[in-house]
């Protein structure tokens, strides 16, 4: 921005500071990925991909990649249609009382995700859903609908409510006004939800500690077992993979969001 | 756009309550098939409430809406088939000009080939084909305004509301888009409401004119009856610029009165008027005044001096102040001015007992 008071060299150092704090820890995983050990370390006489060919040839860890992204998948389906309609519906009714409802669909993001799963342990329990497909992507889809209720009640804030009259006004019912009104004009909204819920479900460990034992083994999971059990450096190129995986969506996200402006 | 089938509009004691506030109260007017009705008053007055219920976005609390005698106060706005121009256009964004205005013909499920014609012809009428493939951000916002008319228009509604739809432009702009506007309005031969607070506009493009006041229609006429014969002190003050002369019923005749204002006597033309010893009210238009030289002499005269004056291309604007009615303004117009205005001239006025109209205080109209 013009105009602004140039930083001090105090504001400078913190700041900057606080972004390699914030980017160390990741970062570091990049070159432990390309060591030439055997052994999760930094690399000593060369650089070597030799734990990237391991890890993409192995059986376990692409079932596990492939399992993780049907279940991101699953459940980003079913928070983005509940978050959607939630989110419509709270601002069409437009109360107070929506208010409510519009609270209550953040819970997921305010309790502890470690109090969510001992309640969900033992409901799932009794509705045969542990350790099942359907159980984990069920959890992640709940637990992914805040994000997009708060995106899409977002976008919805910036619609002009005189477009959804003005469709109304010339003969549109209110499937019609969705579909080519309202719909449109969020889907930015709409996308980023989808981004942040496939992203929530993504690499969320604690819930499928809890419900998912041996049939359902997460990429989280994986990798929280290979920690404890063995120091393998594939676990690097595991995390190097994800967090490319990661920025990739939320430079997606980005330009969703450029593109709405 | 043809076999031209205009609806005639009807609202019956139309109230409506927002908690113990009146926004509209108990409104009742008509307009016929094909007539140019405007809705004028103050911010607040109501107009956006009115045309809201008409279109059937706001539920009235009381009274009834009726489309050629048949009571529509309770169907949908998306089942009243009238055209509407929102304040600010409400036009789709996401969408091109051409898709805009197919969005009335897409609704109903017309096929392509017909949606594209009837488009092309829509934007014809506001001579915007070229701008087919534009979004409405690239247009301006005299452009993005006949858009707005061409998708009302599109699927040949009845009745056209039209809330404010000028209100965003430029005077230059307005001017023109008054005139497409009322031409519009000859051509496709709709019944067409109009909302505005710019009397010109009222009084440019209607056949007839509403006025509104805190919710209450106080006036409703054709321009030139509302302009010329205004029944209340709000009338003639929010239709044009008056002067207001205060004074007291002397004598009454068959064709005038004569009022006292201090030293003043004054005859007032017309048949109706308040009994001996009643305070009256006068609306007398700038316009109607004129400057009296030398020996000249009119029914009534008064004398006084320029206390501040405006020179405004067409003409001067004169505030002379008076002893016995305050300060009156005076139109003169510039050409061949018989003055040259300074401030402290002494003058005389003169205007004949038909000039003035008598009109009621607000608080006596209601
Ligand atoms: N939803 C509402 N709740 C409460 N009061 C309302 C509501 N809508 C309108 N009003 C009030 O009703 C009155 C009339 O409003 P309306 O919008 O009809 O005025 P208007 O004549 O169109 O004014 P403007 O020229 O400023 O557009 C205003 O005092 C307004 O505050
Ligand atoms: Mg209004």
């Amino acid at each position: 921005m013009n105009g602004g008071y140039p930083a001090g060299p105090l504001a400078r150092s913190i700041a900057w500071a606080t972004v390699l704090y914030l980017l160390l820890p990741i970062t570091i995983v990049i070159p432990v990925s390309v060591t030439d050990q055997r052994y999760l370390s930094l690399p000593e006489h060369g650089i070597s991909f030799r734990h990237y060919a391991n890890l993409l040839g192995s059986e376990s860890w692409l079932a596990s990649i492939q399992q993780s992204f049907w279940i991101a998948l699953g459940s980003t389906l079913i928070a983005v249609t509940a978050g959607t309609l939630c989110a419509i519906g709270c601002w069409r009714i437009g109360r107070r009382s929506t208010e409510l409802v519009r609270a209550l669909m953040l819970l997921p993001l305010i309790i502890p995700a470690i109090v969510y799963a001992i309640g969900l342990y033992r409901w799932f329990g009794t509705l045969d859903l542990l350790d099942r497909f359907l159980g984990v992507t069920l959890a992640h889809g709940v637990t992914g609908i805040p994000y997009v209720v708060i995106t899409v009640s977002t976008a919805l804030a910036a619609f002009d409510p005189r477009l959804e009259q003005a469709a109304r006004g010339m003969g549109a019912s209110l499937g019609q006004t969705l579909r080519w009104v309202i719909l449109p004009r969020i889907a930015p909204g709409i996308a980023s939800g989808a981004i942040f819920a496939f992203i929530h479900s993504w690499d969320e460990l604690v819930l499928v500690l809890f419900i998912a034992s041996r049939n359902v083994f997460t990429l989280p999971r994986k990798i929280w077992d290979g920690i404890n059990e063995n120091l393998d450096p594939s676990m690097a190129a595991v995390a190097v993979l994800l967090i490319v995986f990661t920025v990739a969506l939320l430079a997606l996200d980005g330009a969703l969001r450029a593109r709405r402006q | 756009m043809s076999a031209p089938v205009a609806h005639a509009l009807e609202l019956r004691g139309l109230s409506k309550r927002y908690g113990s506030f009146i926004a509209v109260d108990a409104v009742s007017l008509r307009v016929d098939r094909g007539q140019f009705l405007t809705l004028l008053g103050p911010s607040g007055s109501g107009k956006t409430t009115i045309l809201m219920a008409i279109a059937g976005f706001v539920a009235p609390s009381e009274g009834a809406v009726l489309l050629d005698g048949a009571d529509i106060t309770g169907l949908s706005p998306e089942r009243r088939d009238f055209g509407m121009v929102f304040q600010g256009y409400a036009l789709f964004p996401h969408m091109t000009v051409a898709e805009n205005v197919a969005f009335p013909l897409r609704v109903r499920g017309l096929s392509r080939a017909d949606r594209d014609a009837r488009v092309r012809g829509a934007l014809d009428l506001v001579q915007l084909a070229a701008f087919a493939g534009r979004r409405p951000s690239q247009l301006s916002g005299g452009q993005q305004q006949r858009v707005a008319l061409a998708r009302a228009l599109v699927f040949d509604p009845a009745l056209l509301l039209l809330d404010e739809p000028l209100s965003a432009l430029d005077k230059k702009l307005r001017a023109e888009l008054q005139d497409e506007l009322k031409a519009l309005h000859r051509r496709v031969g709709r019944t067409f409401v109009n909302v505005t607070h710019d009397q010109e506009e009222a009084l440019s493009l209607s056949d007839q004119v509403a006025i509104l006041n805190h919710g209450r229609l106080v006036q409703m006429g054709a321009p030139e009856a509302l302009y010329e014969r205004p029944r209340t002190r709000f009338v003639a003050d929010f239709l044009g610029k008056s002067n207001f002369l205060q004074g007291t019923v002397r004598e009454v005749g068959a064709t005038g009165m004569a009022l006292q204002a201090g030293a003043t006597r004054l005859v007032q033309a017309g048949a109706a008027h308040p009994a001996p010893g009643r305070p009256a009210l006068l609306s007398l238009r700038p316009e109607k005044i004129g400057l009296l030289a030398g020996a000249e002499t009119a029914e009534n005269e008064v004398a006084g001096t320029i206390a501040s004056w405006a020179y405004l291309g067409a003409g001067y604007s004169l505030s002379v102040r008076t002893a016995d009615l305050g300060e009156i303004r005076v139109a003169l117009p510039a050409w061949r001015a018989p003055i040259a205005p300074r401030e402290g001239l002494p003058v005389r006025l003169g205007w004949a007992a038909d000039a003035a109209v008598p009109v009621l205080e607000d608080a006596d109209a209601a």
